[in-house]
């Protein structure tokens, strides 16, 4: 896998999965939204799971990466999920007036993955 | 240490308050082999006093454990002298800072006995050095080296008693926003009483908190014994569900009288994004639907 | 004794400068130590660091670097942290719309400072055409 940034995207079946475990600077940030781009254009994969469970801080620079990288995502035909996110970031968010728009989320990991047919009902 | 917010710089920002330079540290590991020599008489001289006080004497159990402390307390003596203050050295200080608040030392007893340490340092090592000069240089090296010392423990005090403070208000918080699983991955919220907008955020938190501790696909949300619902509220509630829904989760609301209905309409709040229902036996069904369960009316036997 | 009405108090203050764009992340992340330090809640940490990346950000983004001065506060039954985020850049035209949330000259989201004003207790904008902004914020423990 030809990545440009630091941040490893995994294939689990037909759906991709990556942990966000650094800050999101511009470089990196860019890095990222390329990286995911040409990972789904070469595996077709049909979903992805954003799992940002080990960011204790989001502010609304990173929050629209994530939601921009959603979008381009689905506009490729790949459901995105954001995943993990902590209480204390989502009530951030939200009190600043930023709810992400339409990305959908799910608790962890194992949810994400069901939400997109990887993982067996439960 | 995290908890302390200690770090490098901020190690480095202390020293520099107490004017802890590498020459103090030096001095002091200059007069080392004194020290050592008379080590014995200094620790043994601290306990004397401490065993003379009621005050501190209640700490002191019995003859293995005073001899037990005097070990440590070597240790402790010796590492004065080691001209090292890093982090190690500081992770050392708050260990002993914490000890001493879980026995319940009063930072008083702590202070006062530090002082009377000091007042021995001065007596049986300090005095024993034959310059002159040299000698008064290495006791403000090592006054400086026990300040900061003490500083670090009375932080580990404060560090701890905040940390009480803040479970004691938890534990209120919890009360006035009791949060009950219904079910596996489901909870419920009935809310009662008048919410402003402090309390409003503490919803929001208690709520965020809970749906991740049990992992919930939903929350239902009951209002009915919520007095008044203005554009405010239903702000609230608004907030809460989209964060609700940031972490992953869904929010149901229930207990939606006539009467707020045609508030909130005429209000023009848009709740399209909730799930909204009259009743709570309502909102329970729709519940268990989201956690792919099922209210079925037993087989006749 | 009761409790004493102290005036507030600076218990610390530090500068550290934003020249990079990593300093952002410097500065947050000694927000963040500060806050813990002082008992501040994970709610109130994590509020405390957002603002202190969105205000921090601003510097660098639209104010062409500047610095960042950091204070523990007391009053005698809380403490608090303020902020202080300098530059020197092209200051705030339409300081009114930039407020409102929703603006942005960057094309970016536009909700650092209408947003980061909700997740304090104090907040001050001082601007001038050509000078330079200074944003400062307060944020205090809940007890
Ligand atoms: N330090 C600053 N110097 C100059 N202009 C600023 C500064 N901070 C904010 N602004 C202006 O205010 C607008 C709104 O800022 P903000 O709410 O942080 O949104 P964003 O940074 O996403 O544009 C910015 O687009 C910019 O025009
Ligand atoms: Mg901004």
């Amino acid at each position: 896998m030809s990545r440009k940034g630091p941040i490893p995207i995994l294939r689990v079946g037909n759906v991709l999965l990556t942990t966000i475990h650094i800050d999101l600077q511009d470089t990196i940030a860019a890095a990222f939204q390329e990286d995911v781009l040409t990972e789904i254009e070469k595996t077709g994969a049909h979903g992805i799971v954003v799992d940002i469970s080990g960011l204790d801080e989001v502010d609304t620079h990173v929050a629209r990466i994530l939601a921009e990288t959603g979008a381009m995502a689905r506009l490729m035909g790949t459901r995105a999920v954001l995943v993990g996110m902590r209480p204390e970031v989502a009530a951030t968010l939200v009190r600043m007036g930023y709810a992400m728009g339409a990305i959908e989320t799910a608790l962890d990991v194992d949810d994400g993955l069901r939400l997109l047919g990887g993982r067996p009902k439960g | 240490m995290a908890r302390l917010g200690f770090d490098e710089r901020e190690l480095q920002s202390r020293r520099a308050i107490f004017e802890l330079h590498d020459e103090d540290l030096q001095r002091l590991t200059a007069i080392r082999a004194i020290a050592e020599r008379h080590m014995a008489e200094v620790v043994d001289g601290f306990y004397a006093l401490l065993l003379g006080h009621p005050g501190t004497r209640r700490f002191l159990t019995d003859d293995a454990q005073v001899a037990r402390l005097k070990r440590t307390q070597s240790a402790y003596f010796l590492q004065l002298f080691d001209g090292r203050c890093d982090l190690p050295y500081v992770e050392n200080r708050i260990r002993v800072g914490a000890v001493h608040e879980r026995i319940g030392l009063a930072p008083k007893w702590y202070i006062a006995a530090y002082r009377r340490y000091l007042a021995l340092l001065l007596e049986r090592v300090v005095l024993d050095i034959p310059d002159r000069a040299e000698a008064l240089a290495a006791y403000q090296s090592l006054k400086k080296i026990v300040a900061f010392d003490m500083s670090i423990a009375i932080d580990t005090y404060i560090a701890a008693n905040l940390e009480s403070l803040g479970r004691h208000q938890a534990a209120i918080r919890e009360l006035s926003t009791p949060v009950i699983r219904v079910h596996e991955r489901l909870l419920l919220l009935p809310l009662v009483g008048a919410i402003d907008s402090q309390r409003a955020q503490q919803v929001m938190e208690m709520v965020l908190v809970r749906v991740i501790e049990e992992k919930a696909r939903a929350i239902i949300i009951d209002i009915a014994g919520v007095p008044v619902v203005d554009t405010k509220v239903a702000d609230h509630l608004l907030k809460t569900t989209a964060a609700v829904k940031l972490i992953g989760a869904q929010t149901i609301l229930t207990g939606i009288s006539a009467q707020v209905a045609r508030t909130i309409v005429q209000l023009g709040v848009d709740i399209s994004s909730m799930h909204t229902l009259a009743r709570l036996s309502e909102g329970i069904e729709l519940g268990l639907e989201l956690v792919g369960k099922r209210i079925a009316p037993k087989e006749p036997s | 004794m009761g409790s004493l009405a102290f005036e507030s108090q600076t218990l610390s203050s530090e500068t550290m400068a934003i020249d990079r764009e990593e300093d952002i992340v410097h500065v947050r992340k000694r927000a963040r130590m500060l806050a813990q330090a002082r008992g501040f809640d994970a709610f109130a940490c994590a509020a405390l660091t957002t603002a202190a990346s969105e205000l921090a950000r601003n510097v660098w983004v639209h104010g062409g670097g500047g610095q960042a001065t950091l204070e523990e506060l007391s009053d005698g039954n809380r403490f608090g942290i303020r902020m202080v985020f300098r530059d020197q850049g092209p200051g705030i035209a339409d300081l009114e719309r930039a407020l409102q949330g929703g603006y942005s000259t960057a094309r970016s989201l536009g909700l650092g400072l209408s947003g980061t004003r909700r997740l304090v207790e104090d907040f001050a904008i001082d601007t001038r055409p050509g000078e330079g902004t200074r944003v400062t914020i307060t944020k205090w423990t809940r007890f």
